[in-house]
């Protein structure tokens, strides 16, 4: 009784090192399997029809991307601020097994109604403007951008109307930034028009203190109109691209609020990847600063603005 | 602790006790096996991970070092550029009279793919001659670039800038490169005489990034490069850093020495290798996480765990065969030992094979089973004996022929009238017969003994009509001892029937009992015939003559077998004899009070 009990431990000990061998042999290959496994795919939905807008962010959606091992896809839209034809791509990216999506959104309230009736079944992160049901934003804080941008127009002594052009009423980003000057504005007791077609062809020329649009788009049109027209209104804008930046440089824009579009499109990333992954992380708003032409060349700002390709 | 320990120490001593000696050898090779394997394993890891460091800062110094040899390469050439600017065309060229715009185009043209602009300042930073762009911005105030500046005050030497955007000239394309400023001051010829420039080029940052962006450490390393000032000049992760994204530990790598620096940063131990760039004093920074101890990755410890598990696994197979082969022999004596202790009769005691330890205590056990078996014999036939000898008193008890004579001679001396003899022999039978059967004890007092003695011999006188006296005597000091019961009356029945077979009133037969020691001496002598000594020295042989006439010496015989096999050879008979002297029977017994004897019952 007591020798068949020894083998049977005897036993035991033998089979518990041969099952411990094979689990440190097996162990690496499926550790190699997972990280074998494809990477992750992450949609880009733009609401602007030019990407070249978001040049700067995808660098950083691509660095990104590379670090985490993901493969991008940046769409953009046939017709700017097309909510509608913007929702049907993040529906059929959605379907096509993107494992999250990285959208700015032409009209976050539809796009949140979709993901709070779950038609979408992957994560978003939105880039400019708040989502209902997106788990992670990455923006800039827009009310405070716009009061910043404001008090930008009060510091150079403006004191007649102001003009605030918003070329996407539906992009609750861009129009918290609107209402963010536009209340700074009023506060400080002055008359501020507030223009949502986006038509700046025929007011640009009125008797305007100063003109303050809120997104890139907008204010490279801006600066081209006023170029164009030989006007000397003071502009003030929102996002510096290279047309913006050598506007200020020429003084048409005479400041711009500008932010990291590299971090931008790096965190926006990251989060979905974590997100896809099963993990998240909330960026904290993303942190900008009035810039001036006689600022650009400062290091601190050329760091930011033109990234190193 | 100490009674924690010592509870521990009685934990393993009491689980070693309940072990078979196959699982103590067994564990105990694999335990020591183990440490063994473990101690060198862990030497082998710790010798492996040095050469891995090791190796890592040596493969970690060759890709500096390449990479140094191609940033000294590409800044060697933005030199040669600059020289040949200055040297072959800027020496050559008098600015009052000829202009240098052809050969500045040439040789942007053949570096272009380096180099975003040449440029030449007079003293004041205006513009002389520039290649490809030549409209300056408005708002560009060369003379008060830290190239033109560094320019300005060390004319001697060539100056390299840190990376900036490119703000000199107007791009209708609106394109802000990121350049390194190569700048250096130049004497221009003016109308013969000579004046003082600024020779700028700039040449693409893409160049340096190029050099150093598909460098790859072991471990997930990287490169990057950075100012004697420690300012960033490139790293891989740059944007992020500067968006606040990412740290560095720049500033710290300025200060390093050309080296290996083992440095902790945000709680991660890196491994620093320095190497400084000719011409700018730049350093090349190479991070690589400090390898861990087990070495580059998890499966590397994978590996090491699997060898040692296998290791451990032969190495606990093994044992277990060979502590089987050397205990099984020690198993088998054991399992005989247990079927010999359960009373097994047919057990071999046998081992074959097992070391010579195992053989011998084989054999002794074995030698050990045949003696106990020979004496179990030996026992046996003496309780054989015994039985016989104990049968042959019980028919010496109801001898008939004894019974016989005597009841015949009760008739006799009833029908002459002699009743009073009758009685007395009646009586005496009946005390003899009481006195036998004892209610069936072995021992009985000596005082019974001697009686049964006497009323023995007061039955023979009356038969033989007193031809002989009679004497029973038990000296002082024999009170109360215990003797072997009929053990006198067969040796009276031997002296009257052989010792007075001739005598005519004065044969005497004497009883003494006394005590000699520790032994009990009972002599039973007659004055008879007697013996010679040497047929008296037979008498008591198993196999010896018997003494003749009526009567047996087989009587004799049986109570020496008797008091030799109750008490051992030490005690029994002794007979001396002369011929026509009589006949001494010594009897010697152990001193034996009542408890005493009840062992023997």
């Amino acid at each position: 009784m007591k020798n068949s009990r020894q083998a049977l431990i005897q036993l035991a000990i033998l089979v518990a090192l041969g099952a411990a061998v094979l689990l440190t042999i097996l162990l690496p290959r499926q550790a190699e399997g997972r990280k074998a496994v494809e990477p992750l795919e992450i949609s880009v939905v733009l609401r602007e029809a030019d990407s070249t807008l978001w040049a700067t962010a995808r660098l950083g959606m691509e660095q990104a991307a590379g670090e985490l091992g993901a493969e991008l896809r940046v769409l953009t839209l046939a017709q700017a601020n097309d909510a509608q034809g913007q929702l049907s791509v993040v529906r059929r990216e959605a379907e096509q097994k993107a494992d999250a999506l990285v959208v700015v959104p032409a009209d976050p309230v539809e796009l949140g109604l979709a993901l709070i009736q779950g038609e979408l079944g992957c994560p978003v992160v939105s880039l400019e403007s708040a989502v209902d049901g997106a788990p992670q934003t990455v923006a800039p804080d827009n009310g405070a951008l716009g009061r910043a941008l404001a008090q930008a127009a009060l510091d150079d002594g403006c004191r007649g109307p102001v003009l605030l052009a918003n070329a996407s009423p539906d992009s609750t980003g861009v129009t918290q930034r609107v209402r963010g000057a536009r209340q700074a504005l009023e506060e400080a007791g002055l008359e501020v028009r507030l223009e949502e077609e986006g038509q700046l062809e025929g007011l640009l020329d009125g008797e305007w203190a100063a003109v303050m649009v809120f997104e890139p788009a907008l204010t490279e049109r801006a600066l081209a109109l006023k170029e164009g027209m030989g006007l000397d209104v003071p502009l003030y804008g929102a996002g510096v691209t290279a047309n913006v930046a050598a506007g200020l440089e020429r003084g048409t824009v005479t400041a711009a609020a500008a932010w990291s579009d590299f971090a931008a499109g790096y965190l926006a990333v990251e989060g979905a990847a974590a997100l896809a992954r099963g993990t998240q992380r909330q960026a904290d708003p993303l942190p900008f600063f009035i810039l001036r032409g006689e600022d650009i060349y400062e290091p601190k700002y050329q760091k930011l603005l033109f990234p190193v390709s | 602790m100490r009674g924690l320990l010592k509870g521990l120490a009685g934990r393993v001593v009491k689980r070693y006790q309940g072990m078979s000696i196959q699982m103590v050898l067994s564990l105990s090779f694999t335990a020591v096996a183990l440490v063994g394997v473990v101690f060198m394993g862990g030497s082998l890891l710790l010798r492996f991970s040095d050469s891995a460091r090791n190796l890592s800062q040596q493969a970690t110094r060759r890709v500096l070092a390449q990479v140094n040899l191609n940033l000294d390469s590409y800044l060697r050439r933005m030199m040669r550029v600059s020289d040949t600017m200055y040297y072959r065309v800027i020496k050559n060229t008098d600015l009052a009279s000829d202009t240098l715009d052809e050969e500045m185009g040439l040789l942007y043209e053949e570096n272009r793919d380096a180099l975003v602009s040449i440029a030449l300042f007079d003293a004041a930073g205006r513009l002389v001659e520039a290649a490809p762009l030549s409209g300056m911005k408005a708002s560009a105030e060369p003379s008060q670039s830290r190239w033109f500046r560094a320019a300005a005050e060390r004319m001697e030497n060539l100056h390299f800038s840190t990376p900036h955007i490119q703000e000199l000239f107007d791009d209708p394309d609106y394109r802000y490169r990121w350049v390194v400023s190569l700048s250096r001051q130049v004497q221009l010829t003016r109308g013969g005489d000579t004046e003082s420039g600024v020779l700028l080029v700039d040449m693409s940052f893409n160049g340096i990034a190029q050099v150093c962006r598909e460098v790859e450490l072991p471990n997930g390393g990287y490169v990057y490069l950075v100012s004697r000032e420690g300012e960033l000049i490139y790293h891989p992760r740059q944007q992020l850093i500067y968006a606040g994204l990412l740290e560095e530990n720049n500033v710290a790598a300025a200060g390093y020495s050309d080296g290996t620096h083992e440095e902790s940063f945000q709680g991660k131990a890196r491994e620093v290798t320095v190497k400084t760039v000719g011409y700018t004093g730049w350093k090349l920074v190479g991070v690589a996480p400090s390898a861990p101890l087990w070495g580059e990755t998890d499966s590397v410890l994978l590996f090491g765990l699997s060898l040692l598990l296998f290791s451990a696994f032969l190495m606990a197979f093994l044992n277990f065969r060979v502590s089987a082969y050397i205990a099984d022999p020690i198993r088998r004596l054991d399992q005989a030992v247990k079927e010999l202790e359960a009373g097994g009769e047919t057990v071999e005691v046998d081992v074959e094979g097992g070391c010579y330890e195992v053989q011998r205590l084989s054999r002794s056990i074995r030698s050990m089973v045949s003696t106990l078996r020979h004496l179990m014999d030996d026992i046996i036939e003496q309780e054989e004996q015994k039985r016989r000898s104990e049968l042959e008193v019980l028919h010496s008890q109801i001898n008939p022929h004894f019974l016989y004579n005597t009841l015949d001679s009760v008739i006799w001396m009833t029908e002459c009238g002699r009743t009073q003899e009758a009685v007395q022999m009646v009586t005496s039978l009946a005390r003899l017969f009481r006195i036998s059967l004892s209610g069936g004890r072995r021992m009985i007092p000596l005082a019974d003994e001697l009686e049964h003695a006497r009323h023995y011999l007061n039955i023979q006188q009356i038969r033989y009509r007193n031809r002989f006296d009679a004497q029973v005597e038990a000296r002082p000091g024999t009170q109360g001892l215990y003797t072997l019961k009929l053990t006198v009356q067969p040796l009276l029945e031997n002296a009257i029937y052989h010792g007075m077979a001739g005598a005519e009133e004065d044969g005497l037969i004497r009883v003494d009992a006394y005590r000699e020691g520790d032994d009990l001496v009972i002599d039973v002598m007659d004055n008879g015939v007697g013996m010679p000594p040497e047929k008296a020295a037979c008498l008591l042989e198993e196999h010896g003559p018997e003494s003749g006439g009526s009567g047996s010496g087989i009587g004799v015989r049986n109570v020496h077998r008797r008091v030799c096999l109750t008490f051992g050879e030490g005690y029994g008979l002794t007979i001396f004899s002369e011929p026509d002297e009589g006949t001494t029977v010594r009897v010697r017994l152990p001193v034996l009070d009542e408890g005493a004897a009840a062992r023997y019952q």
